[in-house]
């Protein structure tokens, strides 16, 4: 079946959405899932197909005709985008309600219908203007989004830290487009890897890209804006929209001839996001930040499989490539479903307390049975965790670098670090997410605002259920996605189109379901085993201490202070210690804030070198015509011996 | 029919001899010290007590505090199914088993740490930071340790992988995995299982409040950890493949205790290391898989 009647359909549903968002909230429900289903037809028709969609036209926007492209690369995002698209709209009816955000929710559906619209065009625009329009719009609008609740001066700052960030990486992207257009002579964009003298211009493309993908160090506006934005913007703006900024390398660099070191800066990119980000995440008291750099850490995961491909492709479309491809663009699935199913989770959470401290919280399990299970599925899905989906990725990539370095070509030794560095980043992430849950859901509540949660309702439940169901899906029967995979793979690279699985998906995803049965299983037997042997409740064990109080918890600070010293370079803690004095201590205390190192340490203060310094070139121009004429004379005087001693020929 | 049985056999072996290492390293580290020791078999009779046991369980932890040792247990049987026993070889055998095994520990890991940390008490917190964190330093260790296997015989698949010598890295080797082993299992000089001082332990602090069913699940997983470490160990250094299959069986067992004994000889030799110096030893094992990788790599170049 052909796509161009879902994407019509899609067109119209998400247009009229636009129009009817502010004032119709089911109206526009009804017409968001229209689209957003619909999409999701046009993306499964192309992946699960044999031919890619082209439609061009004789309209012209902007003095250029219409050129629509959706091949297997656009379709993979396109399906990423209608899923958290569609459940974000659901989740948006209860968490920002029209009940408690009067002003702000109708504007919010008219943004998010437009967010899913422009990422869409970006996605489907095979020309360079109209790439950039769409990129502009899906900017701006993501912007109104992050700023919905725009009282809050955190949120504020927060949405033009996205926006300036946003924009340095568009002007990128404008050289990018207009050097593209000036050397092939024409705005059309397509398979051009036969211009050799193109590769360079993909550095501009890396710059430009990267830093909506949040690559390190490229990220220094993902965790503000993540974490202020309302959670089902920041859903879709980590599930997706720094998925926009990976789409665009995994497409110029599947059209354009690569530069030979772009592989090994890939690749590099990606150890160290991967590494770091987690470090960062690790560190986190905020848990909204701290899913925001773990978001960092799978943007790395992603690049490190992609550096991998870029590196295969130098070496003569090495197999091992292909699975790590495979499992990058496995991975961009895999983070959309558990991402915004942990950003649901922790939206959840804040409407129901109020806060995002998880030093705040704790025993939430009690009152949020519901989301503290869906939350550690999602959890084990980010840890990488067998059965569930974050590990078939992970493994994929894993396979790829394990290849490399078998192949022992000199790419080994860029896979050899990169593989260690993903294990490391692996345990980390588990480490994190063990801290994440515990803290917010186990033990003791901390305060009355986490002892008085309540569980969310149904218009919440069912999206992030829908999201649980999709990534024990991906985990249980990777190989069902697998031609989809395989022909994204073919798109970027035609020697790679092959259906042939190269890693064994069938007999994983046997293991992962026989584990899943057994686990349940034993996990039954043994509660009931327990049941009936009997079962008392007792005080937790404090050594013997009779009355332990909810403050005498581990806390967030104390869980990642072990591993997050060993980054306390890169971390740069700002610490506040107060110790106690003499023998009745009235108070003590002790504070600790993790910076945004980059931002704070390399971007703030260059920033304000840069600021000094125009302050003080600005003391030149003061009016007074006598010293305007000395610096014509001076200028003149200047060029004249520049002149005379330059060039005798 | 012979696929049933010898799954049924293989999770005999698994099951029944897992319990026989703790009491083999007590019962050595009674000799070195002049004792006469517990009985060999005394983890199989405090399984059976606990198991027969009632539970008492913290006013504050879930019914995921019974349930996710159980998923742990499951998580230590499948890795140990993925582990060649050496002439018969693995349960299940496929290109990349090797990292299911490493993130099925992983697994085990996460469902303790998080069993733990249902209690609300800070000891239990301080195991489980402990765990996770040092897991960093060992995951990476292990990594490289399986990046030197790959390279040395070409293949990403634990049964063709620990078949041959592991070749001029083999001591260097060794040294690693066997610090990761005494890392990941909590023995002597990261962790003393025989302290009961809550605050420097790492796994039995972790499992302080659980009893009963559960806490056998806990200890018989253990158990079966500390094995699974023992055979890679031993088939990873020695050369399993020139053997013939009654002699290579002969070797795995005399190799997996060698490596208990060992274990049993360093606890009663030295003493816990202060945790600051933990991380040291920890990266000291993994550099010394990663020279072990350099090494396999230099000698497959010749």
């Amino acid at each position: 079946m052909m796509p161009t009647p879902f994407l019509l359909l899609a067109l119209v549903a998400l247009a009229t959405g636009v129009a009817t968002g502010a004032k119709l909230p089911r109206t526009w429900l009804a017409l968001m899932m229209t689209g957003t289903v619909a999409a999701m037809g046009a993306a499964l028709s192309v992946l699960f197909g044999t031919v890619d969609w082209e439609w061009r036209s004789g309209i012209l926007v902007g003095g250029e005709p219409l050129h629509l492209r959706l091949d297997g690369i656009s379709a993979v995002f396109l399906a990423l985008l209608s899923v958290v698209g569609g459940a974000g709209a659901v989740y948006a009816r209860e968490y920002w309600s029209d009940h408690h955000y009067p002003a702000s929710a109708p504007r919010g559906r008219l943004w998010w219908s437009l967010l899913v619209l422009s990422m869409g065009l970006v996605l489907l625009s095979s020309n360079g203007l109209h790439f950039l329009i769409g990129w502009e719009l899906f900017t701006v609008s993501a912007y109104f989004l992050v700023t919905l609740d725009r009282g809050r001066s955190e949120a504020r700052a927060a949405g033009w830290l996205y926006l300036v960030a946003s924009h340095v990486g568009t002007i990128c992207l404008f050289a990018f487009f207009a050097s593209l257009a000036v050397q092939t002579g024409s705005w059309d964009l397509g398979p051009m890897r036969e211009h050799a003298g193109l590769a360079s211009l993909f550095w501009l493309a890396l710059a430009g890209f990267g830093v909506k993908s949040g690559v390190f160090p490229l990220h220094v506006w993902l965790p503000s804006a993540h974490a202020n934005a309302p959670s089902h913007v920041s859903a879709i703006m980590s599930g997706v929209a720094i998925k926009m900024g990976v789409y665009g390398i995994v497409r110029f660099s599947g059209w354009l001839p690569m530069p030979a070191a772009a592989g090994w800066v890939v690749i590099g990119l990606g150890a160290i996001s991967a590494l770091l980000g987690i470090a960062f995440a690790l560190a986190q008291n905020d848990f909204k930040r701290l899913l925001a750099y773990c978001s960092v850490e799978n943007i790395g995961i992603i690049m490190i499989g992609l550096g991998a491909a870029l590196l295969a492709r130098t070496h003569g479309d090495a197999a091992w490539g292909r699975l790590a491809l495979a499992g990058a663009l496995l991975h961009v699935w895999n983070h959309g479903a558990f991402k915004a199913l942990l950003f649901f989770g922790a939206g959840s959470v804040l409407h129901a307390t109020g806060t995002r401290e998880m030093s705040r919280l704790g025993g939430l399990w009690r009152t949020m049975p519901w989301t503290a299970g869906l939350f550690a599925l999602g959890a084990v899905a980010v840890s990488g965790l067998p059965p569930l989906n974050g590990f078939v990725s992970e493994w994929l990539i894993y396979l790829g670098l394990f290849d490399a370095v078998v192949g022992k070509q000199p790419s080994a030794w860029a896979a050899m670090p990169a593989a260690i560095m993903l294990a490391m980043a692996g345990a980390l992430a588990l480490a994190t997410f063990a801290k994440t849950g515990a803290m917010i859901f186990l033990g003791a509540p901390r305060t009355k605002l986490a002892a008085k949660a309540h569980e969310c309702g149904r218009w919440m439940r069912v999206p992030m259920v829908v999201l649980a169901v999709i990534c024990i899906e991906l985990g249980l029967a990777p190989i069902w996605f697998w031609p989809a995979i395989s022909r994204a793979a073919g798109a970027w690279n035609p020697a790679w189109a092959s259906v042939q699985s190269p890693a064994p998906l069938v007999t994983l995803g046997f293991v992962h379901l026989a584990l899943a049965i057994l686990l349940i299983v034993a996990g039954v037997l043994l509660w009931r085993k327990v049941r009936a042997n009997g079962l008392r409740r007792g005080l937790t064990w404090d050594c013997g201490y009779a009355a332990p109080t909810a403050k005498m918890q581990y806390t967030s600070g104390s869980f990642a202070g072990l591993a997050g010293g060993w980054f306390a370079w890169i971390l740069q803690p700002v610490r506040k210690l107060r110790r106690p004095r003499a023998h009745f201590p009235a108070s003590a205390i002790s504070l600790e804030r993790f910076p945004e190192t980059v931002l704070e340490r390399v971007i703030v203060p260059v920033g304000g070198l840069v600021l000094r310094a125009s302050a003080a070139a600005r003391r030149l121009q003061h009016g007074r015509l006598s010293a305007y004429i000395l610096y014509v004379v001076v200028g003149l005087a200047a060029l004249g011996i520049l002149v005379l001693f330059s060039s005798p020929s | 029919m012979i696929t049933i049985f010898d799954i049924i056999l293989r999770l005999a072996c698994w099951l029944l001899v897992a319990p026989l290492l703790p009491g083999i390293i007590n019962k050595v580290k009674a000799w070195v010290a002049g004792r006469r020791g517990p009985p060999v078999l005394q983890l199989y009779y405090d399984l059976a007590r606990l198991w027969k046991k009632s539970v008492v369980m913290s006013t504050l932890a879930s019914p995921a505090f019974v349930i996710l040792p159980a998923v742990a247990w499951v998580a230590l049987l499948g890795a140990a199914m993925l582990v060649p026993l050496g002439p018969a070889g693995a349960g299940l055998s496929f290109r990349g088993d090797v990292l299911l095994m490493l993130y099925l520990l992983a697994l085990g890991r996460f469902c303790t740490a998080w069993a733990a940390m249902e209690t609300g008490s800070a000891f239990e917190g301080m195991g489980a930071v402990r765990e996770v964190s040092y897991a960093v330093l060992t995951e990476a260790a292990m990594v490289a340790a399986v990046l030197s296997l790959s390279v040395q015989t070409g293949s990403i698949s634990l049964a063709t992988m620990l078949a041959p010598p592991a070749g001029a890295g083999a001591i260097l080797l060794a040294a690693g995995l066997f610090i990761v082993l005494l890392a990941e299992n909590c023995r002597v000089p990261f962790d003393d299982p025989n302290t009961h001082l809550e605050l420097t332990m790492i796994h039995e602090v972790m499992v302080l409040d659980h009893s009963g069913p559960p806490l056998a699940v806990i200890l018989h997983g253990a158990a079966m950890k500390l094995l699974l470490f023992a055979v890679l160990l031993a088939q990873a250094v020695l050369p399993m493949g020139r053997f013939g299959p009654f002699a290579s069986a002969a070797v795995l067992v005399a190799g997996v205790l060698a490596v208990t004994a060992g274990v049993g000889v360093v606890e009663s030799l030295l003493a816990r290391f202060a945790f600051r110096r933990v991380p040291l030893l920890l990266t000291t094992a993994f550099l010394l898989c990663l020279f072990a990788l350099l090494v396999a790599w230099k000698g497959g170049m010749s």
